[in-house]
């Protein structure tokens, strides 16, 4: 993208309450059902073009989750039940009885949705390999690096490349399980790799924060068949404006990645997603220029939320975006 | 046969996970039924030792947010799973509840043969964070000074094992084992009980030895992540010894003949003071039908496996 600071979403929206209450409803017919899930996506892709992002996409409105959703459509999966993610918050895990398998291009109704009601750049996100056995039980494969290149091969890349039959022309995947292993960042990097051979699109990939500080990520980087990463630096930042170390304590990681030899851009996570307090833009625009400076090229950076934004209330979600976009407004005229 | 049990949080059915994120006004009655439907599994599955299964626990350490100047902070990753615990800040001047913290969130219901379990000091300490206490040592060693009184509450009211969980020595390639031996002693020290230290989430093969200097009972470890060829490297002629041999993080129900065999191999070359069998760590990483099954399992294993 010609411009500087382009701004991004990383990809889900908290639901619409009326949405969510006729699509759970058995007495509303499924015309209905696909109206509602049509205007509600139409809702986000509009609202996020009027806000100004760059980059757009559904807010991921018609999946259930970012793990659910695929594995309902592919093969070699039963759900098992759910297991808590922390205190009554649970998620819905399934377990690999069989040799895992493409069936159908489960996000082309909502990739068409979205290519024929904007006339933005599109960012499908798709839940990668590692991911989606990371949050499984494999009752199948003899290995984790068996089942991830399974899934990789045989899941992703299928999809991948429909979907960019289909138009897509930038790919995120979405791998939040990748830095909670730093001991399997190898078969990170080969599930990467293997599920984006021979296919012609931009791919960008998402992954978490852990404790790890992306170190373990960073040597990977150079390896992996990504020209972009969208990463969280936002939520373990300062609030102070300014563009000193001391101030920009989230953002230190950035220059280990071009001490490894990272050539490409960073979506930079400049909002935290688990808190509703707002960031100015003022904020947004300091920690953008400190990537900027940190990466040594204004060109290799993107600016987004730290994750999807779908746990925090569409208010806020759409508040923080406005202050994305006004904060990239403020760096371009710095960099000016 | 050999003595058998299980520790740590067990999961919730479908219908109780329902019931605690919609609040519902028989919440409380469900509690108590699914409590009892675990404690009778324990019991049929003829276990050694009965635990509660902690279903109203939101993690292992949440109980203890209710001392004194105790507060819940932030969500933290536990090691490398997809789950989650509070971080607690203890920012009082002592941390002193009066030793009845872990016991009045135990069902009164369970049987003579109980077993409760409770996070070791330098996992508790490695976890959380102190205001008070700045220097790690200083704040392990109060925790250890806090748990003891709770321990004695648990013996006291009839507890005949404790289990210490430890993943923290597990999972951290640098374990400072001068100072997890001084906590543990503060731990068990004249206590009348037997306390087992459990090592999970990572590979012990190459601290066995200082594991068998500790000042516990016995030792129990994760057979999926530290190899039964390691510990069979060892004597344990004077520490019991617990085979994690169900696996907590897999639906794959085990194989009850094979695992007799494993556990019998391990015992003849490491001959225990005493031999046991669990689950590697919580049931709560698997749904409950198949928690269910696995203690139905560990029993038969334990019933299979020759006496030590």
């Amino acid at each position: 993208m010609s411009k500087l600071f382009p701004t991004q979403e990383i990809g889900s929206l908290k639901k619409p309450a009326d949405m969510l209450k006729k699509v759970k409803d058995p007495n509303v017919s499924d015309e209905e059902k696909i109206k509602a899930r049509n205007e509600a996506a139409l809702l986000n892709i509009k609202t996020l073009e009027d806000i100004g992002l760059d980059i757009v996409y559904d807010g991921e409105v018609r999946r259930v989750e970012m793990y659910e959703e695929p594995v309902r459509y592919v093969d070699g999966f039963e759900f098992a039940g759910r297991v808590r993610s922390w205190d009554n918050k649970y998620y819905n895990k399934a377990r690999v009885v069989g040799p895992v398998a493409f069936k159908q291009n489960f996000h082309a109704e909502e990739f068409n949705f979205v290519k024929d009601n904007s006339n933005r750049e599109l960012k499908v996100p798709v839940t990668g390999a590692y991911t989606l056995a990371d949050w499984s039980y494999d009752e199948h494969y003899k290995s984790k690096d068996e089942l991830v290149l399974a899934l990789a091969r045989n899941v992703v890349r299928p999809l991948v490349k429909d979907l960019v039959g289909l138009g897509a022309k930038i790919i995120q995947i979405d791998e939040p399980a990748a830095t909670t292993h730093p001991a399997e960042m190898d078969i990170f990097r080969e599930s990467i790799n293997e599920s984006v051979k021979g296919i012609d699109a931009k791919f960008v990939v998402h992954a978490c924060f852990s404790g790890n500080d992306y170190k373990a990520l960073a040597p990977q980087m150079p390896e992996i068949k990504a020209e972009q990463y969208t990463l969280e630096f936002a939520n373990r930042d300062t609030w102070n404006t300014g563009l000193d170390d001391d101030a920009r304590k989230g953002f230190q990681v950035l220059k280990l990645f071009k001490e490894h030899g990272f050539e490409g851009e960073i979506g930079i996570g400049v909002s935290d997603v688990h808190v509703n307090e707002i960031e100015s833009p003022e904020l947004i625009r300091d920690r953008i220029l400190y990537s900027a400076k940190a990466l040594g090229d204004p060109t290799k950076v993107y600016v987004n939320p730290d994750c999807g934004l779908r746990t925090r209330t569409r208010e806020v979600s759409f508040d923080k975006i406005r202050s994305i976009v006004k904060g990239a407004e403020l760096a371009r005229e710095e960099i000016k | 046969m050999i003595s058998s049990y299980t520790f740590g949080i067990y999961p919730r059915s479908e219908e109780l996970i329902e019931a605690t994120r919609k609040n519902t006004e028989n919440l409380d009655s469900l509690f108590q039924k699914e409590t009892e439907e675990y404690i009778s599994a324990q019991k049929n599955a003829g276990l050694g030792f009965v635990s509660d299964p902690l279903l109203k626990w939101d993690d292992i350490f949440r109980p203890f947010s209710n001392l004194s100047s105790v507060t819940p902070t932030a969500l933290n990753r536990i090691y490398e799973m997809n789950t989650f615990y509070r971080v607690l800040s203890f920012d009082g001047q002592d941390l002193v509840g009066g030793g009845n913290i872990v016991q009045s969130n135990l069902d009164s219901s369970l049987p003579k043969n109980k077993t409760a379990a409770i996070p070791e000091p330098f996992t508790f300490a490695e976890l959380h964070t102190s205001n008070k206490f700045k220097r790690k040592e200083d704040f392990t060693i109060n925790l250890a000074k806090m748990l003891r009184v709770e321990i004695d509450s648990l013996v006291k009211s009839g507890f005949e094992a404790i289990q210490l969980l430890g993943p923290s020595i597990a999972y951290n390639n640098e374990v400072d084992f001068g100072l997890v031996s001084d906590a543990l002693k503060i731990l068990t020290s004249g206590l009348e009980a037997k306390t087992i230290l459990h090592t999970y989430f990572g590979d012990v093969s190459k601290k066995i030895e200082s594991l068998l200097d500790l000042p516990v009972s016995g030792l129990g470890f994760d057979i999926t992540t530290t190899p039964a060829s390691s510990i069979e490297k060892h004597s344990f002629s004077d520490k019991l010894l617990t085979v994690g041999i169900i696996n907590s993080f897999n639906t794959a129900i085990e194989k009850p003949q094979e695992c007799i065999k494993q556990v019998d191999e391990i015992n003849a070359k490491t001959k225990p003071k005493e031999s046991y069998v669990s689950t590697n760590f919580d049931l709560e990483y698997v749904p409950k039908e198949f928690a269910m099954n696995k203690i139905s399992v560990l029993g038969e294993i334990a019933r299979g496996a020759k006496d030590v």
